[in-house]
């Protein structure tokens, strides 16, 4: 019988091998991306070998895997191939940034380091246990700081690197305070044992374990960029190489928002904390909402805007969390996961060109974009009308679906708020598109090409978005029984 | 007995915990920390958690301080200069302090102190290993996989010229 965390070994393995092939290998380094991509890929087709396991035939009590688990198991391994995609293109602005002695050093760890990091929100997802939970979220944390500091001669990246290591340090700290009021009073560090422990909690015990979520929850609102705990988003991500931001904003945003519904599950399903915790939610998601939408309207750089747009999206998602009590709330979720992922991952890819022959990611570099490139500036033409919400792109859907469960739980001022903040949304994302079919390019600016991978790449992207946005039926098929 | 040695460390621990944050010399506030980690530690003692006491002193009091004065003698780190205070960031950190102090004074008196808190005490270094290597082996073998994770990392951001 195979173990039930036969993924997340395979993927730590693949990671320990590109780095012995890193060591030996002297020609060149990309070599070691495109083995990741190819073993991942195939990782991801074993996923479906894999059915979900119930929880009786897993001996491990640190570890499931249900439907939700599976499905965003293979979203992280196709966001960390896209990331290893973006990595290979990004490499010779990486390597002007590295203190190198021999060239190409430096590449194989950028190439390697996703690897270990998709393995800890491997484990992430799956994981169902406070203990589990903690170390894996700190191997990804770890990681993730190494990644972002990794260009030394850029000081962007290493204020970035600084400010996510202190604020990441400090919400670690939130994290292990909050689990052991949550253990002292249940005595239990597993999430089936709290779940069991919650209905006979003394009523005088009440407040301190909403004190315990509260810190947890404040150490997972950082995860997610969740207002009010956002103060490093904008920095780290104008600040990291543009694959790390790529993979910061969708992976680990994703893996924290599984973490967040397992940890959530046993409370909104105790009558006697329920109110209480959707209270939290609901004005958690209402200010994630409204700042990060307003903030984004005044940004000049397009990574910056990004930044500010993820924390907008972490406010959609958290509608749907405050709405966990309607039946089609984890769909919704996990079908607005998967669009992000793909609109995400196409505007990071036209930012990563257009900003190695542009010298910058300021939304003025983007000017003309639709003379120098019309596929680039199509391709985020469609990025930024679906992360808005058009109709017929798969960012609409995403929107409607986690209406349609706000809904479904009354959470009418949340919806009332959501569509005020759409229209915000359009705002901000068309002054990119303003940008690149109005404004006349620089005299100094000259033709984008693309790799014909970077087109195929693109024109998949693309045909998802809208493919997706019209037929949501398989993605919606692999989420049924969430 | 107890509760007076208690005050004593508790005290020991705090002051010198404000006074990392205070010196101006980065080795008086590294040296500051070693005491304070050391209150910890006698508090851990007096909490009959022997096991994880000796572990504070020597990992954290031994190795991880002396590495951060070494390092902080490598890099002769100078005296910090007085910094302007930037008041509505004071004003924030101390409202969030405030609030989490007056939570906790309102949440610990409804806990009944005198009961004993651990049920099954680990002391001794067996059986936490044998814990670890059995009940707790998958998130151990996980940090096995962080601090490779984190060794490398550190190659990549600390050498001088990478290879």
């Amino acid at each position: 019988m195979i173990v039930p965390y036969a993924l997340e070994i395979s993927v730590v393995c693949v990671g320990i091998f590109l780095l012995m092939v890193d060591a030996f290998l002297k020609t060149d380094k990309t070599t070691i991306a495109w083995t990741g991509v190819v073993v991942l890929l195939a990782i991801f087709g074993l996923t479906f070998a894999l059915g979900p396991m119930p929880k009786g035939v897993i001996p491990e009590a640190f570890y499931v895997l249900d439907p939700t688990a599976l499905f965003f198991k293979r979203f992280l391994l196709l966001a960390t191939v896209l990331t290893l995609i973006l990595s290979i293109d990004y490499s010779p602005v990486y390597q002007k940034f590295v203190p190198a002695a021999v060239p190409q050093a430096g590449l194989g760890e950028f190439f390697t380091l996703p690897v270990f990091a998709c393995a800890g929100m491997m484990f992430m997802v799956s994981a169902n246990d406070f203990i589990m939970i903690f170390v894996a979220l700190e191997l990804v944390t770890i990681t993730f700081y190494v990644l972002v500091a990794s260009m030394r001669k850029n000081q962007g990246s290493l204020e970035a690197g600084v400010k996510y290591l202190i604020l990441g340090a400090l919400s670690t700290g939130f994290l292990v305070y909050g689990i052991t009021w949550l253990y002292g009073i249940t005595g239990y560090t597993s999430l089936d044992g709290i779940q069991s422990v919650l209905p006979r909690v003394p009523e005088q015990y009440q407040p301190s374990v909403l004190f315990g979520l509260g810190l947890v929850l404040v150490a997972l609102g950082f995860k997610v960029a969740a207002v009010p705990f956002q103060f490093w988003v904008p920095d780290v991500y104008q600040g990291a190489p543009t694959p790390v931001t790529a993979y910061l904003s969708v992976a680990s945003k994703a893996a924290g928002f599984v973490v967040l519904l397992r940890v959530l599950e046993p409370f909104v399903t105790t009558p006697t904390f329920q109110v209480k915790v959707f209270g939290i939610l609901t004005i958690l998601a209402a200010v994630t909402l409204i700042l990060g939408n307003l903030a984004a309207m005044s940004q000049q750089n397009l990574k910056r805007l990004l930044a500010y747009s993820s924390i907008a999206h972490a406010g959609y998602l958290l509608v749907a969390v405050a709405s966990l009590s309607a039946p089609g709330a984890k769909v919704a979720i996990g079908f607005y996961l998967g669009g992000y992922l793909l609109m995400t991952f196409l505007a990071f890819l036209v930012l990563l060109n257009v900003a190695k022959v542009s010298g910058g990611d300021d939304i003025r570099d983007f000017n003309g974009l639709g003379k120098r490139s019309p596929v680039l500036a199509l391709a985020l033409l469609i990025s930024m009308l679906s992360l808005a919400g058009l109709p017929f792109t798969i960012g609409f859907l995403g929107k409607f679906f986690i209406f349609e469960a706000a809904l479904a739980s009354g959470q009418y001022v949340l919806v009332v708020l959501g569509a005020i903040t759409v229209a915000c949304g359009f705002y901000y994302y068309l002054k990119v598109v303003m940008a690149m079919y109005w404004q006349p390019p620089a005299p100094s600016a000259t033709n984008i090409q693309v790799s014909p991978f970077g087109q195929f790449l693109i024109a998949l992207l693309v045909l998802a978005i809208i493919i997706f946005g019209i037929f949501p039926q398989p993605i919606l098929g692999a989420l049924t029984h969430l | 007995m107890e509760v007076a040695l208690f005050w004593i460390f508790a005290a020991l621990m705090l002051g010198f915990g404000a006074a990392v944050i205070f010196l101006k010399s980065p080795v008086s506030s590294a040296l500051s920390l070693v005491v304070s980690f050391l209150g910890l530690a006698a508090l851990f003692l007096l909490l009959d958690a022997f096991f994880i006491g000796i572990i504070q002193v020597l990992v954290y009091a031994g190795a991880v301080m002396v590495l951060f004065l070494f390092i902080i003698m490598l890099l002769d780190l100078k005296t910090e200069r007085a910094r302007k205070i930037n008041l509505p960031a004071m004003i924030g950190g101390l409202m969030v302090v405030v609030g989490f102090v007056a939570l906790l004074v309102k949440l610990l008196p409804s806990f009944d102190i005198a009961k004993p808190a651990l049920a099954r005490p680990v002391n001794d270094v067996a059986s936490v290993g044998m814990l670890l290597f059995s009940d707790y082996n998958l998130p151990f073998q996980v940090i096995g996989v962080l601090l490779l994770v984190a060794t490398v990392g550190v190659v990549l951001l600390s050498r001088k010229e990478l290879k």
